[in-house]
């Protein structure tokens, strides 16, 4: 009761010194959607799929990883950066795969920055939580850094009938991280309003962890840094890009 | 020294400082007066490890004390970090040159003893692991030690509410996640400062050498201290010694997938290690002499030997005994006794 009245009184005194301004914020998210190869067919865990590269039959029974550090850029080179910005994106969670912001000052937003795994810093900070919590599985344990992507499934062309790709490395020539810059189209930037929930449409290629690499019979397990999961990622987070955004 | 390990430092003496405050402070810093927390010996330099978003508390320490010696961390809570990192042997096993993890199952390498952990830049014999905090995920989860998965873990402590209740009077927290679980394990083993041995009192002035002592330490500042760097006894760097022509195990190699690395494992502190027999990353050597007969004349030219060994050092019998004779005086006994590094009663 008491405090009831004192909300009252602490709105009506808010009140009274100023109107409350318009409000100079608004929301977006940004969504990835993951598809197959050059013709960008649909990608889903648990179906089996052909890489016309390779000609080798793929199924996916995981496939998680690691992006961070998201900010947008206004065309007078004004930065919002999203804090604490790291996300672990799980196939099988389809919710992990929508990000939302909010909070975000209004404006007219013509890039985005963002990093393909995760950076260098939190790889050597000790223990940390959220996405970056060792306990969800991506942080190797005699060989500190975080797996920045991880791709497991059934292949009848991998030792045993299947593969395990757990890429990573943070520093170095064959690191697994890759920052990009991604402008938006001219003709439609991201428009950060109070009204609506703009969204950035990502798309994302599994297919393309093998585009250098190869065939998995070239080798089905991958549990450290190195070349090959260098030459992995990359072409992974390379191929990563902008769809479209919906106003 | 870049600005943001300045600011680290400035940070920890802070930390420190709030630690040593006279007790009539202790109401302002919710610090019961018998509770020191880290205090950096007058002759070492400044602790590596320091984390402000986890400054060393009595309720983290003590918690982080009774994770140590709670086999909840394994798989079938037979395995506890005490099980193989006995305080009597200055947290090396019980003298075995390898040691037995979950189901009696054998690792590869010879468990290390841990003091001065807080000074320590990188934690394992191939100095895989490159932070205090998350050392312990190593052994939780390697198969041949506690063979358990850290998510299930942080179920079980949280299941408990005993241990609920000590990570709130630790962290504040309703939840415990893995980073508390770690934060509370690095408070304690920072904690675990051996700087009390007779060599500690010998630097300090407090103590005398014999004879034979003294000779030993002039030999070891001679031939050894390059590597095992006064006072702490290591210069942390990983180094190939000779043990073989071909190294079975790749070592640092490992970590950094370069070739020349292999062969070459991380320089151990000699604190105590007149207990933690046997010697070498895979305990091959049971005795002081066996290793320093290894540094006498049985160092194999490999081709990747550390240069610091090239030439064979020769020598006499007398002159081995004389350094065994100072390797002894690491031993802290003080360490090996004090009571607030024991498994707890309760």
């Amino acid at each position: 009761m008491i405090i009831g009245v004192l909300m009252v009184l602490v709105a009506g005194c808010k009140k009274e010194e100023n109107n409350p301004p318009a409000p100079k914020e608004g929301d977006f998210k940004i969504e990835f959607e993951h598809v197959w190869a050059a013709n960008m067919d649909p990608f889903d865990l648990n179906s089996k799929l052909l890489h016309p590269k390779t000609g080798d039959s793929l199924t996916y029974l995981t496939f998680k990883y690691y992006i961070s550090n998201i900010k947008l850029e206004k065309t007078d080179g004004t930065l919002w950066e999203d804090e604490e910005s790291y996300y672990l994106l799980d196939l099988s969670d389809p919710t992990s795969l929508v990000l939302d912001f909010t909070n975000v000052p209004t404006g007219t937003y013509t890039k985005m920055y963002l990093t393909l795994g995760v950076d260098s810093a939190r790889n050597v900070s000790g223990a940390q939580e959220g996405a970056l919590d060792p306990a969800n599985g991506m942080f190797w344990s005699w060989n500190s850094g975080y797996i920045m992507i991880k791709a497991e499934g059934l292949s009848p062309q991998g030792t045993g009938g299947s593969f395990t790709y757990h890429l990573g490395g943070f520093a170095g020539p064959n690191k697994a991280v890759l920052e990009k810059e991604i402008a938006f189209p001219t003709a439609g930037p991201l428009s950060i309003s109070p009204n609506g929930t703009p969204t950035i449409h990502m798309l994302a290629n599994p297919a393309r962890l093998f585009h250098t690499y190869g065939s998995v019979a070239n080798g089905s397990v991958i549990m450290a840094p190195g070349v090959n999961a260098g030459t992995m990622a990359f072409d992974f987070q390379d191929w990563t890009r902008l769809d479209h955004i919906h106003p | 020294m870049n600005v943001s390990s300045l600011k680290k430092r400035a940070t920890f003496l802070f930390v420190a400082a709030l630690f040593t405050l006279p007790s009539c402070k202790k109401d302002a810093v919710h610090i019961s007066s018998d509770f020191e927390g880290l205090k950096v010996p007058s002759h070492f330099a400044l602790p590596h490890y320091s984390n402000p978003e986890n400054p060393i508390t009595k309720n983290g320490f003590e918690l982080g004390r009774r994770l140590f010696y709670d086999p909840i961390l394994s798989r079938d809570s037979t395995i506890s970090c005490g099980s193989c990192h006995a305080q009597v042997h200055g947290f090396a096993d019980h003298n075995v040159a390898l040691s037995k993890g979950i189901d009696g199952k054998e690792g590869t390498r010879n468990t290390p003893a841990l003091s001065n952990l807080a000074w320590q830049p990188a934690f394992m014999h191939d100095g895989g692991i490159n932070h205090l905090e998350i050392m312990p995920l190593a052994p939780i989860t390697n198969p041949v030690e506690m063979d358990e998965d850290l998510a299930h873990v942080v179920e079980k402590l949280n299941r408990n509410a005993t241990y609920r209740a000590l990570f709130r009077a630790a962290f504040q927290v309703d939840e415990i996640k893995s980073k508390h679980l770690f934060f509370a394990l690095a408070q304690f083993q920072s904690m675990l400062v051996s700087a009390n041995s007779r060599y500690d009192k010998y630097v300090l002035g407090t103590d005398d050498f014999t004879p034979e002592e003294e000779r030993g330490l002039a030999l070891f500042r001679t031939h050894c201290a390059s590597c095992h760097q006064e006072p702490l006894t290591t210069d942390y760097t990983y180094v190939n010694m000779g043990l073989d022509m071909h190294s079975a195990d790749p070592g640092r190699a490992l970590i950094t997938l370069n070739p020349a690395d292999s062969g070459k494992f991380k320089v151990p502190s000699l604190r105590n290690v007149g207990l933690t027999h046997p010697y070498m990353h895979d305990g091959r050597f049971y005795t002081l002499q066996m290793v320093l007969d290894h540094y006498s004349e049985g160092i194999k030219q490999n081709g990747r030997l550390d240069t610091r060994l090239s030439a064979p050092l020769y020598l006499s019998p007398q002159e081995k005994e004389d350094i065994i004779a100072f390797l002894h005086t690491l031993t802290d006994y003080q360490f090996m006794a004090d009571s607030r590094f024991s498994e707890p009663r309760n």
